[in-house]
C-alpha cells in the first residue's frame, strides 16, 4: 500500500526537466508559456506609448527641464531656507486662512439648501415629468461640468475681486454636486415608509418631511460634510484668480518673491486640509454612527 | 423568578420598582440628553455661521447689489446670434458677417489647438504619473514595502504630492522653466502621482500574498515577488484608476492655463479679462464639450477594460 508514492518521491527527486520535456508541456500547455500573438501586440501597444511619451516630451519642450535658471534656483532655495520670520505677516496669513474656510462653509451651505430643492426635481420617484426632469439634470451636469476655479474667475468678473465671488462659485459647484447626489439618495429611499405616512392622508409638504426626510437626512448629512472637505481644498486656490482666501495671500507672496513665505503658506494649507478632514469625519460619525459611509 | 434585579440596556429595575416608570425615567432621560445635543449643535453651527459671515463680509446688500450684476453679467457674455445669417459664410471681404456662428467663433482655429494642447497635456501628464505612482505604490504598500522607514518615505512622500494642489505647483513651475504647458504638465503629473500613488498602494494592501510567498519559496528575490506576484493581480485595476485619473486630469489641464501653464485655460483666462462678449460664452462651451466627450470616452474603454459588472 505504501509502495505507490513511495516510487513518486523517488522518482521526483531524480527527476532532472530536458529540453523534450519543456517541448512536450509548451505543446500540451501553449498558453503557459506565453501566446505569441499576444506578446506581440502587447509589444506594440508599449512602442505606441513610449513613442508617444517621447513625442510629447519633445512636443513639450522637456529639455527646459534641465536648464533652471538662476532665479529658479534661488527660489527653490527659499522654500527651504526661511529668512526674517519676525517680520513676516502672521496675521494676513491666518486671516487668509480663516477666510478659506468661512467661503467653504457658506458656500457649501448654501449650495446644501439649494440641493435640497432641487434634488427633489432630479430624482425619478419625486418629479414623474420626465421633461422638467431631464432639463434639470442636464443644467446640474453644466453646473458640474464647470470647475469651480473657472466658475470664480466669472464671477470675479462679475461681482468684483473678493470673498463674495468664492462664495458662489463654491455654491454653484456644490449645488451642482450635492443635487445630484441627494436626488440619487431620494432615489435610493424605501418606498414603504412613504407609503405608510401617505396612507394616513398626509399632505404632499407632510410625505417629505415624515417618509423620506428621516430616511435621508444621514445621508445628506455625511455627504454635505464631504462637499465641505472638498470644498475647502478647492477654496483654498480660489484667491489666485482673485476671489478672496489664503490663495490670494499666496499669490501676492509668490509674485513679491517671499518664497519662504509661500513655502509656510503651503504648509498651513495642508494642515488645516488635514485638520477638517479629521474634524468633519468625527462629526460624520456622530450623526451617522461610527461605520465608515 | 428569584432575580432581584433585571438589567438591561442602559438602565437597571430595582426589584420593588415599577418597570414601566423607571422606563419612561429612562426615556425622558435619553430625550432630553438628545435635546441637549441638538442644541449645542445647533449653536455651534450658528456661532460658526456668524463667524464666516463676518470674516467673509458675506452681507447681504452685498449680495444683492451684486446678484443683478451676475445676470447682467452673463447677458453680456451671450451671443448675439441673428436668425437670418446664422450660417452666412466669410463677405467678399473675408470678413465674417455679425450675428452668424461663424463671426461667434471666428477664432476656432486657435481654439482647436489649445484643446489639442490641452488633451496631450493630459495624456502625457497621466502617463508620467500613473509611472511615478506604480514605482511608488509597491513601498508605499505596507504588507510588501522592504523596510518600514522605506513604508514612510514612500508614503509621505505621496500625501505630500496630492496635497500640494495642481495650480499652486504649475504657478511655481511656471516660474522655473517657463511659461507653457511643460509646468502644467509637470504639476498635474507630481499631483496625479500623489493621488494614483494611494490608491495604487491600496489596492496593493488588499491583493493576495500567496503568489508572492509562493515566488519567495522558490527563491524570488523582492523584485520578483513584485514582478511575478503582486502586478499581475492588481494591474486591472491600476488601469481603470489610471482612465479615472484621465478624466480628472483633463478638467486640470483646461484650469492651469490660469497661471500660464498651457492648455485653453490660457485662452479663457485671456477672454475673461480682456474682452466683454460673446467669446467667453464660446471658449466656456468648448471647455464643457470637451469634458462631456472625455468622460464619454473614458467611459466606454473602462467598461470595455474591466467589464460592467467590476466598476463598482
Amino acid at each position: 500500500m505504501s509502495e505507490v508514492p513511495m516510487r513518486d518521491v523517488r522518482s521526483a527527486r531524480a527527476m532532472t526537466v530536458s529540453a523534450g520535456d519543456v517541448a512536450a508541456l509548451r505543446a500540451q500547455f501553449p498558453d503557459a508559456f506565453g501566446n505569441r500573438r499576444q506578446q506581440v501586440t502587447t509589444g506594440l501597444l508599449w512602442g505606441a506609448a513610449i513613442t508617444y511619451l517621447l513625442w510629447s516630451l519633445w512636443f513639450f519642450d522637456f529639455w527646459k527641464l534641465f536648464f533652471f535658471n538662476e532665479r529658479a534656483t534661488r527660489m527653490f532655495t527659499e522654500f527651504f531656507v526661511w529668512t526674517d520670520m519676525a517680520g513676516w505677516d502672521y496675521a494676513g496669513i491666518y486671516q487668509g486662512l480663516a477666510e478659506t474656510i468661512a467661503m467653504a462653509f457658506l458656500g457649501t451651505l448654501l449650495g446644501s439648501l439649494a440641493a435640497l430643492l432641487i434634488a427633489f426635481a432630479a430624482a425619478r420617484n419625486t418629479m414623474r415629468n420626465n421633461l422638467i426632469r431631464h432639463a434639470v439634470r442636464r443644467f446640474l451636469d453644466l453646473l458640474r461640468g464647470i470647475d469651480s476655479l473657472i466658475w470664480a474667475l466669472v464671477f470675479v468678473r462679475a461681482v468684483g475681486l473678493g470673498p463674495l465671488a468664492g462664495v458662489l462659485s463654491i455654491f454653484v459647484s456644490d449645488a451642482g454636486t450635492l443635487s445630484k447626489l441627494y436626488s440619487e439618495a431620494i432615489e435610493n429611499v424605501d418606498r414603504k415608509e412613504v407609503e405608510g405616512v401617505r396612507a394616513t392622508g398626509a399632505s404632499p409638504v407632510k410625505v417629505i418631511r415624515f417618509g423620506y426626510l428621516p430616511q435621508i437626512s444621514p445621508v445628506f448629512i455625511s455627504l454635505s460634510l464631504y462637499s465641505f472637505e472638498s470644498s475647502v481644498r478647492s477654496a483654498t486656490i480660489l484667491g489666485i484668480v482673485g476671489a478672496g482666501g489664503i490663495g490670494k495671500v499666496l499669490v501676492d507672496r509668490f509674485r513679491a518673491g517671499f518664497f519662504d513665505q509661500v513655502a509656510f503658506v503651503v504648509i498651513n494649507i495642508l494642515i488645516c486640509v488635514f485638520v477638517i478632514d479629521w474634524l468633519s469625519g468625527k462629526v460624520r460619525a456622530h450623526f451617522i454612527g461610527a461605520k465608515p459611509h | 423568578m428569584a432575580s432581584p434585579q433585571i438589567a438591561t440596556a442602559g438602565f437597571v429595575i430595582e426589584a420593588g420598582q415599577d418597570p414601566v416608570r423607571v422606563f419612561e425615567k429612562h426615556r425622558a432621560e435619553l430625550i432630553r440628553s438628545r435635546l441637549m445635543m441638538n442644541i449645542g449643535m445647533a449653536l455651534l453651527f450658528l456661532v460658526l455661521l456668524a463667524i464666516s459671515i463676518v470674516v467673509s463680509r458675506f452681507y447681504p446688500d452685498r449680495l444683492w447689489a451684486g446678484l443683478p450684476r451676475i445676470f447682467e453679467y452673463f447677458g453680456t457674455v451671450m451671443p448675439n446670434l441673428e436668425g437670418d445669417k446664422l450660417f452666412l459664410a466669410r463677405g467678399a471681404d473675408g470678413k465674417a458677417v455679425e450675428g452668424s456662428i461663424l463671426y461667434w467663433y471666428s477664432d476656432l482655429g486657435k481654439y482647436l489647438q489649445l484643446l489639442f494642447e490641452t488633451i496631450l497635456m493630459a495624456i502625457t501628464a497621466t502617463m508620467l504619473g500613473a509611472g511615478m505612482a506604480f514605482l511608488l505604490s509597491f513601498p508605499a504598500a505596507r504588507n510588501l514595502a522592504p523596510a518600514r522607514w522605506i513604508n514612510l518615505i514612500a508614503r509621505r512622500t505621496t500625501e505630500v504630492f496630492r496635497g500640494v494642489p495642481e495650480i499652486v505647483m504649475a504657478l511655481v513651475l511656471v516660474f522655473a522653466v517657463g511659461i507653457g504647458p511643460l509646468a502644467g504638465v509637470i504639476a498635474i503629473a507630481i499631483h496625479t502621482a500623489g493621488a494614483l500613488g494611494k490608491l495604487f498602494s491600496e489596492v496593493n494592501e488588499n491583493a493576495s500574498m500567496r503568489p508572492v510567498e509562493g515566488m519567495r519559496s522558490v527563491g524570488g528575490t523582492w523584485f520578483d515577488e513584485v514582478r511575478f506576484g503582486v502586478v499581475p493581480q492588481v494591474l486591472p485595476n491600476f488601469v481603470s484608476y489610471s482612465l479615472l485619473r484621465f478624466e480628472i486630469n483633463v478638467r486640470a489641464s483646461s484650469i492651469v492655463g490660469f497661471v500660464g501653464a498651457g492648455g485653453i485655460g490660457q485662452e479663457l483666462n485671456h477672454t475673461i479679462s480682456f474682452y466683454n462678449d460673446d467669446r467667453v460664452m464660446a471658449v466656456l462651451i468648448m471647455i464643457v464639450v470637451l469634458v462631456t466627450v472625455i468622460d464619454l470616452i473614458s467611459e466606454r474603454l473602462r467598461t470595455r477594460l474591466i467589464g460592467r459588472e467590476n466598476l463598482i
